[in-house]
């Protein structure tokens, strides 16, 4: 008894002896670690540009700040960590988040670093216009808008010269080219109601109710005739083979799948997908071209666009903490950083920075600019304005009014009343 | 065991004590304490980012006034049930037929067991491809002989069929049980009956069945209890769609969590326990009354 306990007090001696020596080598240093689970990793078309970044910011920094990224490759399990480290009242150094009215959540409380007195200036002058507005909640700015995305309608220009169709620039005409295509032995367009927000389908639907509602549809009630209108669109694009057999339950690897094979002719996604076309279906990227949806109201030209990640930072009473937040954070929206990862990934963002003619666009890529800049007016898709449990439903009604189980009318209602709660 | 004095007596109960403690402290921390947060936080409206507020049954009201909720019971009911009364009577012929040293048994057992070693997940997906209406296998071969092929996980009416239908005929981890509980029968309980001029199905009614029926009430207990608590190739492969058609509480409870309500969330988990030991407590009770060795035990 006496040697078991003589054994555990020399442990807790070498023990606390190591502890110490640990925390004099910290606070001789005084290097400030900043922690950053990160989802522009691995494969993401950002991560080589993100990482490079870093390491030279660590490099200027060298002794003072140090970033470290923590890899998160899964988006849903991104999210999830995210949520439940807050929930936990553990807010990560520095993270990403889509701002949406449930994530809205994460400005409630106090554990996020409020930038609204923090961005002015220069700093304040490199982001697009409007774009800091729509990251303020409640007049403060818990997130720094970072990357922004439009989804605008992508389709596969050589399967509708062999169906010997143009792109239609109403919905009639629309109709007319799905027919030819079929005619041709062409699926008109990728669908899906699965996943977390049935996304490809969730697009259209926000195509449609932009150009029937117009700039301020988001301000109307999900009972609105313009929304059953939309979905009336969309039950549409769900019959007669207008889309594939397995778009019902199937997911974005089902829809994306489908065109990167060339089996539809039309698709809906945003920049960040370039990369993958690109890589994977090279002959399906030479084809592809992008455009604003066929309008299906009196309001043409219009574009989905919302916020697709903005930069959080956690709150902090440590000076020195914050000093090396803000620097990093000030590193990473630098427009000349920015345009680096931007030239390098296809990725949109929310800070201005100058293009050249030395510059290599990708030729898609440029496309996307060009619409960003053209559209009429830009609006948010259905889960940036109502959140994670309308689309949610959003899916799972769709399978069914898609299945001829439910109007577009009884559609509208099951998704508006998750909105009620 | 020694019990010549007091002092050894404590001595021993504070061995059985250091033993027990280890266990006892995890059980502790990682399933009572979560059993009691999980009862607080269901009466509660909570985003799991402000202020908790107490409402009371406010949450289960809500959950069982919804259509989509009592859908989700349903089919946990349906999947405890299948996973019970499908799947062990699958793993229950197998090893039967098995346990008779049949040619390429020891190859079978092996066979048989082998998806119990591969991740969930690559099977989900493994059969999500299986189902696929456009590339799949088994429309492919549905088409081989004639028949058209159909979009299995799409439709309402087909989709929980299906999820469940891979899933049980997994028998491998509950076949090995039943083929340890047969394998342990006396052979000069067979050699008898065949002296008597027992047939093979009346060695296998007469004998086998009722000497597991113990292993076979364990095994439906125990299978019933996954089926209540499933979660991952439904969530895999169909995530509750299409309309809900295969949603279980489980996968409630993850999308409320997803959308901030963890006092909902709490709630359903609670309704999930509750459901699911009422289940396995009436299910264990009304089939040991049929367990021959049970009542030769009492």
């Amino acid at each position: 008894m006496k040697r078991t306990v003589g054994l555990i007090g020399i442990l807790l001696l070498v023990a606390s002896i190591f502890a110490m020596a640990e925390g004099q080598q910290d606070a001789g240093s005084k290097e400030v670690v900043l922690k950053w689970p990160c989802i522009w990793v691995g494969k993401d078309s950002k991560a080589a540009e993100v990482e490079k970044l870093v390491n030279e910011f660590n490099a200027a920094n060298a002794g003072k700040i140090r970033v470290e990224i923590e890899p998160q490759p899964d988006y849903d399990g991104y999210e999830q960590k995210i949520r439940t480290s807050i929930a936990a009242g553990i807010v990560p150094d520095i993270f990403t988040l889509k701002l949406n009215p449930t994530t809205a959540e994460y400005y409630k409380s106090d554990l996020l670093m409020d930038f609204s007195s923090e961005i002015s200036g220069d700093w304040k002058g490199s982001f697009k216009a409007g774009t800091l507005e729509q990251a303020t909640i409640g007049g403060v700015m818990k997130s720094i808008p970072y990357e922004i995305a439009i989804t605008p309608i992508w389709y596969n220009e050589a399967l509708l010269k062999k169906a010997g169709v143009s792109y239609p620039k109403t919905v009639d005409e629309m109709w007319t080219a799905f027919d030819k295509l079929k005619a041709a032995g062409i699926t008109p367009a990728s669908q899906m109601t699965g996943g977390t927000n049935a996304w490809t389908s969730m697009i259209w639907f926000s195509h449609f109710a932009a150009s029937i509602g117009g700039p301020k549809v988001w301000d109307k009630p999900l009972t609105d005739p313009v929304f059953v209108q939309s979905a009336a669109l969309l039950k549409k694009m769900y019959e007669n083979g207008n889309t594939t057999a397995d778009a019902v339950g199937g997911d974005a690897g089902v829809s994306g799948g489908h065109y990167l094979a060339g089996r539809t002719a039309f698709f809906s996604n945003g920049p960040w997908y370039i990369g993958r076309v690109k890589s994977e279906a090279p002959t399906i990227f030479a084809n592809t071209k992008v455009a604003p949806a066929p309008a299906a109201g009196t309001y043409k030209n219009a574009m989905i666009g919302f916020l697709q990640a903005n930069i959080a930072a956690g709150n902090t009473k440590d000076p020195a903490k914050k000093a090396a937040q803000i620097a990093f954070l000030k590193w990473m929206t630098k427009p000349e950083n920015v345009k680096r990862i931007a030239l390098s990934s296809g990725a949109m963002f929310a800070v201005s920075f100058d293009l050249t003619d030395a510059d290599a666009v990708d030729p898609l890529m440029k496309q996307f600019y060009e619409l960003s800049n053209t559209s009429s007016f830009n609006v948010m898709h259905l889960e940036g304005a109502r959140g994670a449990e309308v689309v949610a439903e959003f899916g799972q009604q769709l399978a069914k009014m898609a299945l001829g189980q439910a109007t577009p009318e009884e559609f509208m209602r099951a998704v508006a009343a998750k909105e009620k709660r | 065991m020694r019990r010549d004095g007091s002092g050894t007596l404590s001595r021993h109960g504070l061995g059985i004590g250091a033993f027990l403690a280890p266990v006892l402290i995890l059980y502790v921390a990682f399933f009572i304490y979560p059993l009691f947060f999980i009862g607080i936080t269901s009466l509660m409206e909570w985003t799991g980012i402000s202020k908790a507020q107490f409402v009371g049954l406010e949450n289960y009201k809500r959950l069982f006034s919804d259509a989509t909720f009592i859908l989700g019971v349903r089919n946990n009911l349906i999947w405890a049930f299948a996973s019970g009364f499908i799947q062990i009577p699958l793993a229950t012929l197998v090893a039967l037929i098995l346990a008779r040293r049949v040619r390429f048994w020891k190859f079978l057992r092996t066979l048989y067991f082998l998806p119990n070693v591969i991740s969930a997940v690559a099977l989900a997906m493994l059969w999500k491809a299986i189902y696929n209406p456009t590339y799949g296998l088994l429309n492919g071969l549905l088409g081989l002989v004639g028949i058209q092929g159909h979009n299995w996980l799409g439709d309402t009416a087909t989709a929980l069929t299906a999820v469940i239908a891979q899933s049980v005929l997994y028998i491998g981890y509950f076949m090995i049980i039943i083929l340890a509980a047969i394998t342990n029968i006396p052979d000069s309980l067979y050699e008898a009956a065949e002296i008597d001029g027992a047939s093979v199905i009346q060695q296998t009614f007469r004998i086998t069945l009722p000497m597991i029926t113990g292993t076979l009430v364990t095994s439906i207990t125990l299978a019933m209890a996954y089926g209540m608590r499933h979660f991952e190739a439904t969530f895999l492969m169909t995530g509750g769609g299409p309309a809900y058609a295969t949603t279980t509480m489980g996968i409630q409870l993850y999308n409320k969590m997803d959308a901030f309500r963890y006092g909902e969330a709490s709630a359903i988990g609670a309704i999930l326990i509750l459901l699911g030991t009422v289940l396995i407590v009436v299910i264990r009770s009304l089939l040991s009354k049929n367990d021959p060795m049970a009542e030769a035990a009492q």
